[in-house]
């Protein structure tokens, strides 16, 4: 697998352009999802109402990513998310989430071989502000080999 | 003079910890470090002051390395420009017979991490490649280490005459000084350090904190 030409030709280019309407009622489900008890996730007349800052990692984009991205081989796994809140998210907004790979890297570990897939959708409202920068990690393990009895 | 020669900041991947919260948890908890070397996974992080921190907590604070290589993981202390320009610190399948001779070229000093774990220590890969030249120092005290995996690693050092060094490999702040490596003389900077690794003389040690 060549990571180096999979950065070439896939780094940093948005592949997906979604759009979402943030209504009140999600965020207060999701905020109470989360345990959040803070009025000004939790009830929509207060007045600094907004999103919990992590409400945008559940923004699916359209796709999950770019055509003609390689299959890489091994198993696929949700390696977690991150979120970067840059600005509040309010309810009514209409806002556009565009997604890029921002890393591709790989690592080494006791269960072998492990490729990270770096996906960022970035968030903007209708005038063009960045509100938050979400990442998903996808994790690709390459298929287990046997460990030899004296490794094990 | 005891530092932990093996530890991840927020600057590795998989590393959870901030350097200030690594000297506050040594202070607080009044674990016996003198300080700390950050071996940040697959990279040299240049940019990283951490003087001041160091010179608030009374604690020596250094960095370093751990590369990817077909025998496993390697520490290389005393990295310099040129190493990263002409190794691709990134790259998970280094050779370690590149990686010892551009560290000796550079004056750095490279040392095999965890050999005793598996697919990513040394002893995984010596049916394979063979015992490498070169190396003169490994890791035989890991803070990660399960079951036998450090007994596997001292007796590669006492078969081969390697000296060995401790480390916790922490990646979160409670871990910091599970093994440690005492020195006999003062180690205060990275030129100390390598000289004191090539010297031989310290020991590795796992600490209370474990």
């Amino acid at each position: 697998m060549d990571l180096e030409a999979i950065k070439r030709d896939f780094l940093h280019q948005v592949f997906d352009e979604t759009a979402y309407e943030v209504k009140a009622d999600t965020l207060v489900a999701y905020a109470r999802a989360c345990g959040e008890t803070a009025a000004r996730f939790t009830d929509p007349l207060a007045e600094d109402f907004q999103a919990v800052p992590t409400f945008v990692s559940s923004f699916q984009p359209g796709r999950r990513l770019p055509k003609g991205f390689p299959k890489l081989p091994g198993l696929g796994m949700d390696g977690g998310k991150v979120v970067t809140a840059h600005a509040p998210l309010r309810a009514g907004e209409q806002v556009v989430g565009r997604s890029h790979i921002e890393d591709v890297y790989a690592k080494t570990g006791r269960s072998g071989t492990m490729t990270f897939i770096v996906l960022r959708m970035n968030v903007y409202d209708a005038s063009e502000t960045l509100l938050a920068s979400a990442d998903t990690n996808m994790v690709i393990r390459e298929r287990a080999k046997p460990v030899k009895e004296a490794e094990a | 003079m005891l530092l932990d020669l093996h530890t991840h900041s927020i600057k590795s991947d998989d590393g959870r910890a901030k350097v200030a919260n690594y000297c506050q948890w040594i202070r607080s908890r009044s674990l016996p470090l003198d300080g700390f070397v950050l071996t940040e996974h697959r990279q040299f992080d240049a940019e990283s002051d951490y003087s001041a921190l160091a010179a608030k907590h009374d604690l020596v604070i250094l960095k370093a390395s751990e590369v990817e290589t077909e025998y496993g993981h390697v520490l290389v202390f005393g990295v310099t420009p040129e190493m990263t320009q002409a190794l691709d610190f990134a790259d998970i399948r280094l050779p370690l017979a590149e990686v010892l001779a551009v560290s000796e070229a550079s004056g750095a000093l490279a040392v095999p991490c965890h050999p005793g774990r598996r697919r990513v220590g040394m002893c995984a890969h010596l049916e394979t490649y063979g015992v490498p030249p070169n190396v003169s120092v490994i890791e035989t005290r890991n803070g990660g280490s399960r079951e036998d995996e450090d007994d596997r690693a001292q007796a590669l050092a006492e078969a081969q005459g390697y000296h060995g060094i401790g480390g916790s490999d922490a990646h979160i702040v409670s871990h910091i000084g599970r093994c440690a490596t005492r020195f006999a003389e003062p180690v205060r900077t990275m030129p100390e350090l390598v000289a004191a690794l090539r010297s031989g003389n310290y020991e590795a040690v796992r600490t209370e904190a474990s």
